[in-house]
């Protein structure tokens, strides 16, 4: 019992590794034996629920609702067992001797190495982006399909069924399955580096949280291959209307939770890992604004997301237990669906932009050479966003006929969030101020970012105003509107972030010249696909509708010619990506001249980050400060009083 | 030197601020015309809003254009800006004025609302019916015959404060008409209330804008907004068709129902191509089947259309459903001789 080996004193103690018992392929952890495990389940559960349907004479013996619900609960579960994600606490549950961690888990020495299980905060972190930047990829397709049927009003290539299918699945996917894991993804690569920490906290817990969210993804894109296809209630799946779906409907349900259940795994590690794991003289007012940004974000996740969860859990149980919740006739209460599901959603909004704040506040200092303007008021504006963040989500109901009286307190603090948000903007502009600004391309995307989010703001501010949206809202302004927000801001940052720490994970240069073309492509294409969804909307054209009044004819042209420019700039990214990473050129330890901690470390750092325990001195922005330093690493920590050069490691590459 | 940097921020600013002004406001009609007295409320309230907005916008887009210009390295230029950690004063400003201007949209919007709540007494009330894809009213203060007729348009006169009380029966829809601007929810198990004045005389959209299943995009209607006088000729021509009864009736109820939105009939002189043509479809049915085709509508499936668009008129008065029947097959059978 007590010969399991913690996480942290592995590291440290020379044990000689106990030789791993060879087992054969099918008891190893992998990808046969998860199959395995996984087509085992899935027949046992099938043979238990049909098995007590026809012994009981409940009804029909195969109903898919019941059988969906039960194969997505648990051939999931068969599956991460099988790779050997529980295996280390089952041992230690049943108190078997739990084998020393080797740390092969560690690293990944070839590409084969991502598609295994692995617990090093880096790897997973690769792991995470090349999985959320493939549903991206899906989702932006389904976005062309819907484009091409509104380029022109009738029906021209598919259905109200497979267009309701195509924005339901395409908002979900980028939602969760790209906006809110791929900050996991950069976190998880970051963070740990610019806190001097070897890990995240809790490294198998990490490897889990991974795990399920592909699992998540494919049970949303899977329900195409339901009768009746896609669920395709919108994003929202405001009931009843999901309820009186085909059974696709509860794909959403249960890949939400799949999803969500990774995120808030994944939110808990940040936490504990940022509260416990900061480096010596790491206090909170020395962290990166991104590392006060994921801090943040992490509280949203945990408090929020079990009320997304419970919202879907609620409606599954309507549609299969026949539970009456939202069921009008059994006494449901239709409306409290959607104050069960904004409570999560719309924070979600800022669990998908304050990381983005993050990353640009490192960009903008880093490439204006400058100490970001108001490092406190920063920090404290993400805290105040996350506190109103909880009180605002109801207007997102004003039109919706909840009780009258809370579209007024409701508006003032949806109203009041501006001003936090403002600081930031402001604050980011006062950094540009007499920098020496270098305009790489994480530079553009975090300039870019400013100048989209702000037009996206402003609109939120007029949907703010309960009048206002009770004429736009569930039009196109709305479509404009958060792809402004989600697709200017949250979009941008996270280009802005890829390309800043692309060479740090890859070891590599990205193509400058691609980046500024990929950066200027998609600025000009984002703007005339959304700018005019304004118009035609506060002109009376609805959102999520397959067909529309032949009137708006030319703008849904503009916007669909718009669309198919911004899709194929996301082509040069993805080519800039796969061959730089291939053959780019070798990226030195710091190409940007930065001072937080993971770039003092080599690119790509080694397998345990830092050779020894960083010693924090300082705040993270300190350029032009003479003789500041944020870090001292390897036992240099004597040659601190002297003064020295505020920047550390190699200039090369900067003017690149 | 600062004089000249804050005249040319102050110049920049203005000129991005009425190129904004100039597409905001000038170019373009952003909005379809008011037609309603609360809509004209809204309407100021919009325009405060976006006018701030253009202030807003003008003084960020000049600050970064100027920034990104006027503080660009020089090739080589290694050197760090000017450690510049904050401003308190500065800082104070920029989180007191926005806190002042939302405040003020606030207590616009708020007085707004109040009075838009509002209604004086002895308005007209309408029932609004919103179902998978068709919108149906009736005019409980008529007289007799018509109070339970549910019609398929909505007709209503002009500068008279509307109540319109509406439900679902099945999902949720929502009932917006631009030109009015007012727009609410109709929620399954409760009535919403949706209260306007109109003030022009014309024929204006309503549009469900909650998605509401496969015939969302096409659950579309309008509104007759008709001076006090034709509103009254048009209660009274309503009023007669009921007294005659029959077949005449029939036609009078597939007018209020709105089968033409989506039929065609020859007798009555529908062209819609939405669902099928009635005349060549019912050819030789009985009534039935006919019955049938309207109460349940997706027992059987025309080739070539979708299952589950119609709604079903299963709810429609007897006194009124018999007649439809009557009137759809006597025309069936007139154009098929």
């Amino acid at each position: 019992m007590s010969s399991h080996a913690t996480e942290h004193d592995s590291h440290d103690v020379g044990h000689a590794p106990v030789p791993p018992r060879q087992r054969g392929i099918l008891m190893r952890p992998g990808w046969v034996r998860a199959f395995l495990h996984a087509g085992l389940v899935f027949g046992l559960i099938t043979a238990f629920v049909t098995g007590i349907r026809s012994a009981t004479g409940l009804g029909p013996v195969w109903e898919l609702d019941v059988l969906l619900t039960a194969w997505t609960v648990v051939v999931p579960l068969g599956f991460l067992n099988g790779m050997g994600l529980f295996s280390y606490w089952i041992y230690w549950v049943s108190g078997k001797p739990t084998l020393p961690d080797d740390h092969s888990g560690h690293g990944a020495d070839s590409w084969k190495d991502y598609f295994k299980v692995n617990t090093d905060h880096k790897v997973i972190g690769v792991q995470y982006l090349i999985t959320v930047f493939f549903f991206f990829v899906v989702g932006g397709l389904m976005a062309m399909f819907m484009r091409a049927e509104l380029a022109e009003p009738g029906s021209q290539y598919i259905d109200s069924n497979a267009f309701n299918g195509f924005t339901s699945v395409h908002a979900t996917l980028m939602i969760f399955l790209f906006v809110v894991p791929v900050f996991a993804g950069l976190g998880n690569y970051v963070i740990p580096l610019m806190l001097g920490a070897t890990d995240m906290a809790f490294p198998r817990l990490n490897a889990l949280s991974f795990w399920m969210l592909p699992i998540g993804g494919l049970i949303i894109v899977a329900s195409f291959l339901l009768p009746g296809g896609a669920f395709s209630a919108g994003w929202t799946n405001y009931a009843p209307l999901a309820t009186q779906q085909p059974d696709s409907n509860l794909m959403f349900q249960m890949g939400v939770q799949w999803a969500g259940a990774s995120s808030i795994a994944t939110a808990l590690n940040f936490l504990v890992t940022i509260i416990t794991m900061r480096a010596p003289g790491m206090t909170f007012w020395r962290m990166p604004l991104l590392v006060w940004a994921n801090f943040t974000t992490s509280l949203l996740v945990v408090l929020a997301t079990p009320f997304i969860a419970g919202s879907q859990f609620l409606l599954m149980f309507d549609r299969v237990l026949h539970t009456n919740f939202f069921e009008v006739a059994g006494g449901g209460y239709v409306v409290g669906y959607q104050h069960i599901f904004w409570f999560y959603s719309h924070p979600a909004v800022y669990i998908m932009l304050l990381p983005g704040f993050g990353i640009v506040s490192e960009v903008l200092s880093v490439f204006s050479r400058k100490p970001i303007f108001g490092y406190r008021l920063m920090a404290l504006s993400l805290v105040a966003i996350l506190f109103l963040g909880f009180s605002v989500w109801a207007h997102h109901m004003f039109v919706a006929g909840m009780a009258p009286w809370l579209r007024i307190p409701m508006m003032i603090t949806t109203l009041l969030i501006a001003v936090p948000t403002g600081i930031k903007v402001f604050s980011w502009l006062a950094t540009l101020w007499e920098g020496k600004i270098h305009f790489k391309t994480p530079m553009l995307w975090a300039v870019g970012f400013i100048s989209m989010f702000v037009i996206g703001g402003l609109s939120g501010i007029m949907l703010g105003s309960v009048p206002v949206d009770q004429h736009a809202s569930d039009t196109y302004f709305i479509v404009a509107h958060i792809h402004y927000v989600l697709y200017g801001g949250s979009v941008f940052t996270i280009f802005a972030g890829v390309y800043y720490w692309f060479p740090k994970m890859t070891g590599r240069m990205y193509n400058e010249t691609l980046g500024k073309w990929h950066f200027w492509l998609t600025m000009i294409s984002f703007n005339v696909t959304f700018f005019v969804q304004h118009y035609i909307g506060l002109q009376g054209m609805p959102r999520r509708v397959a067909d529309y009044d032949p009137v708006w004819a030319d703008w849904n042209m503009v916007s669909s010619i718009g669309s198919f420019v911004l899709g194929a700039s996301t082509l040069i990214f993805l080519y800039n990506m796969a061959v730089s990473w291939r053959s780019g050129e070798p990226a030195p330890s710091n190409p940007w001249r930065a001072l937080t901690i993971e770039w003092q470390v080599s690119s790509p750092p080694s397998k345990f980050n830092f050779d020894d325990i960083p010693q924090v001195v300082g705040g993270p922005y300190e350029y032009g400060v003479p003789g500041a330093r944020h870090v001292v690493l390897n036992g240099a920590r004597t040659t601190v009083e002297e003064p020295e050069p505020a920047t550390v490691g190699s200039d090369t590459g900067s003017e690149h | 030197m600062r004089n000249k940097l804050y005249i040319q921020l102050l110049l920049l600013s203005v000129v991005i601020g009425a190129i904004t002004f100039v597409i905001a406001f000038l170019l373009f009609d952003w909005l379809p015309k008011v037609a309603s007295e609360q809509g004209e409320k809204i309407d100021d309230i919009y325009v405060f809003t976006v006018v701030i907005c253009v202030v807003i916008f003008a003084i960020v887009a000049a600050l970064s254009i100027y920034a990104v210009l006027k503080f660009r390295a020089k090739p080589g230029d290694m050197e760090d800006g000017k450690p510049i950690h904050g401003h308190t004063g500065i800082e104070i400003v920029w989180t007191l004025i926005p806190t002042i201007l939302v405040t003020a949209i606030g207590i616009w919007s708020a007085i707004v609302v109040v009075q838009n709540d509002r209604l004086p007494d002895g308005h007209r009330i309408v029932q609004v019916e919103a179902r998978q894809f068709a919108w149906g009213f009736s005019y409980p203060d008529a007289a007799d015959g018509l109070q339970g007729m549910r019609m398929g348009e909505l007709v209503v006169p002009v500068n008279e404060p509307l109540e319109l009380h509406m439900n679902a029966p099945d999902v949720i829809h929502a009932f917006w008409v631009p030109e009015w601007r007012q727009k609410q929810d109709v929620v399954p198990g409760i009535t919403t209330l949706y209260r306007i004045t109109p003030t022009e005389v014309g024929v204006f959209p309503i549009v469900c804008t909650e998605l509401c299943g496969l015939g969302h995009s096409v659950m579309r209607n309008q509104v007759r907004v008709l001076s006090q006088e034709d509103f009254d000729a048009w209660l009274t021509e309503k009023q007669n068709a009921v007294d005659n009864g029959g077949g005449a009736l029939g036609e009078t109820v597939f007018a209020n129902l709105g089968c033409a939105a989506c039929h065609a009939l020859g007798a009555a002189g529908a062209t819609g191509a939405v669902g099928p043509d009635l005349d060549s479809v019912l050819a030789g049915q009985r009534a039935d089947e006919v019955r049938q085709s309207l109460v349940d509508p997706n027992a059987v499936i025309t080739q070539g259309f979708s299952e589950g668009i119609m709604p079903s008129f299963g709810d429609v008065r007897a006194d009124q459903l018999e007649p439809l029947i009557e009137f759809i097959i006597d025309s069936v059978e007139g154009s098929a001789s």
